[in-house]
């Protein structure tokens, strides 16, 4: 998030701009809870308003936006746009499936391994897109109920997705404001996702694991599954295997080489289109140039854009310092409580609301931490709380992610609807438990 | 033109608590598509079609399309699975419920627009007030009618 330079504002009817800002941003978060209305639209509905009210200017508001949460997810929503039509989500899919000789249980890790590792390294949404209608397609070959499959699907896409700067929008926000890079997200992030990973799954089987057995015919029926025929266009998977590695290497030294993120995406996404369109006519480029750009959630894109204005127009009101002294009090300005704080807080908000807005909110709070504790560097435990809260917090019920809610929606459509409470009994504990992991994590690399 | 003058009336049915391979059987033998499903007081209770048995067995999240291609999937190994899990069932778990019933006194016109109006529906069956079954009309039968006529005319010219 851009720091605005503060300017006096005259805020509508001589308001006072802290409650005028306030106000806009809970209408439009309680409103966006209440899920009766398009999120983008509220978003823009509330960026104007702070505008129209004289909470900010016009150049204030722009200055709020920031870019490279924007970049970075819509270069990556052109990669994964062009890489799914490859066929190869699909593949890996079924390979794992198959590398296991149909075993019920072990499909249902290498299942979750596959999505992990996609969500880790695309974004999760798209993975469960992919994954979740194979794996209905697996359990019902196999005979087996597909909930405690979907169910780990979603947790594994909310865990695999915290792993890396690009694998959940709340890592792109907090890897931006914080200038924190891909490597550094790797270094202080990735550790510690296999041990909740190994820890979910061991959990997972004693819940559902040790009722998972299907008949050798069953068993035998993955094994006809032709991985080769989910592969549909070989040249265009060879091209994006290529952009796709290229951009995560790019991604690994973009802050030696002083380039933001987003740049690297763009360029991956532009690079990508070129060739996926090489040797075709200008109607042909045209015509996939606008199928591609149709997939691009600019629902998403839209949300930000407004949600980073409102949160500009609340942290020029000054009331985000108020908050965080508040905040400071309650740990007694303490670090390791703050960091608890934090994480905790995260977890359970992200659970229950979306995290997207959550961390918008908190990343101003935090930045206004940085004093008490000596300065941006000092502080960079607590986004690594931010962001291990706000993830895996995600995991906590069904509204949690936004994944969650499409694996939802195929099971409903596969006859297997998942209801609300019962995601919740099982999910919730294993979040709480992932945060404690988490927890201690933290403890021990950067509190004791 | 009335409903009675053109409806079949020499009907091949099968009853609610038949098996619904036994049902296909039937359809095979009298080479028919869909057959009218009787109630045990012989009242009408549905319509069983090839399409109805058909969309019982592919799986609904196969059908809404979240798969984009299906084609490395095993088909017989799962449209077996299905069918043998829907052989056994009382044709009434797949039949539709809620047919186009008409009177024998509709004019054909009546007929024709009540067919295309309800979209889905190649047949309408004529049924007598207390819903006991008199015949069948289907969109072929019309078509076949007005042709029969025009040859007629053209003949008689």
């Amino acid at each position: 998030m851009h720091n605005v330079e503060s300017a006096a504002s005259t805020v509508i009817f001589g308001w006072d701009p802290t409650w005028v800002a306030v106000a806009i941003l809970l209408l439009v978060y309680g409103v966006i809870m209440s899920e009766k209305f398009n999120r983008a639209v509220l978003s823009l509905l509330g960026a104007g308003l702070m505008i129209l009210c004289g909470v900010l200017n016009q150049q204030q508001a722009v200055a709020g936006i920031d870019f490279n949460t924007i970049g970075l997810l819509t270069g990556m929503m052109v990669i994964v746009a062009i890489s799914q039509k490859t066929g190869m989500f699909q593949y890996v899919a079924i390979k794992a499936a198959k590398l296991v000789k149909g075993e019920p249980w072990w499909i249902l890790v290498m299942l979750s391994m596959v999505t992990a590792v996609f969500s880790a390294l695309l974004d999760n949404v798209t993975t469960v897109l992919l994954i979740a209608p194979v794996t209905l397609l697996i359990t019902d070959a196999l005979g087996v109920r597909p909930y405690p499959y979907l169910f780990a699907l979603i947790l594994a896409s909310n865990i695999g997705g915290t792993a890396t700067l690009i694998g959940d929008p709340p890592n792109i926000m907090i890897g931006s404001a914080a200038h924190l890079s891909f490597t550094d997200f790797l270094v202080n992030l990735t550790p510690i996702i296999p041990v909740i990973f190994i820890v979910v799954i061991a959990v997972i089987w004693f819940m559902f694991g040790r009722d998972l057995h299907a008949t050798d015919e069953k068993k035998a029926l993955i094994m006809q599954f032709d991985e080769n025929a989910a592969i549909k266009d070989v040249p265009l998977l060879i091209k994006s295997l290529f952009v796709l590695f290229s951009v995560i290497a790019g991604f690994t030294v973009s802050h030696s080489l002083h380039l933001e993120p987003a740049t690297i995406a763009m360029f991956g996404a532009a690079v990508l289109l070129l060739l996926q369109t090489f040797g075709q006519s200008v109607e042909e480029k045209d015509h996939a140039y606008e199928g591609i750009m149709a997939e691009v959630e600019w629902t998403t894109i839209f949300f930000f854009v407004g949600l980073f204005i409102i949160v500009t127009g609340v942290e020029h009101t000054g009331i985000i310092n108020i908050l965080a002294e508040k905040t400071l009090a309650l740990t007694g300005g303490d670090f390791a409580a703050t960091a608890a704080t934090v994480l905790w807080v995260s977890a359970i908000a992200s659970a229950l609301i979306d995290n997207i807005p959550f961390v918008a909110t908190m990343i101003p709070l935090i930045h206004s931490m940085a004093p008490t504790f000596g300065g941006a560097e000092a502080i960079e435990p607590l986004w690594w709380a931010l962001a291990l809260g706000a993830c895996l917090g995600g995991n906590g019920s069904l509204i949690g992610a936004s994944a969650n809610l499409i694996v939802a929606g195929f099971a409903q459509r596969a006859g297997q609807p998942i209801a609300f409470l019962t995601f919740m009994k099982h999910a919730f504990g294993l979040m709480l438990l992932t945060i404690g992991i988490a927890h201690i994590y933290l403890y021990l690399r950067y509190l004791s | 033109m009335l409903a009675e003058r053109i409806m079949m009336t020499h009907l091949v049915t099968a009853h609610v608590d038949e098996s619904i391979s036994d049902v296909l059987v039937r359809m095979r033998q009298a080479e028919l598509r869909m057959l009218p499903i009787l109630n045990s007081d012989q009242t009408v209770a549905g319509v069983v079609s090839t399409f109805s048995v058909l969309s019982h067995i592919v799986p609904d999240y196969i059908v809404s399309g979240d798969l984009d291609q299906v084609s490395y999937a095993p088909d017989m190994g799962i449209l077996k699975k299905h069918y043998s899990e829907q052989a056994r069932k009382h044709v009434s778990t797949v039949m539709e419920r809620a047919p186009l019933l008409i009177s024998k006194n509709e004019s054909l016109l009546s007929v024709s627009a009540s067919l295309i109006s309800s979209g889905k529906h190649e047949y309408a069956l004529v049924v007598d007030p207390t819903l006991h079954l008199l015949g069948i009309i289907s969109t072929g039968d019309i078509l076949e009618f007005l042709n029969s006529i025009q040859a007629g005319d053209a003949n008689d010219a």
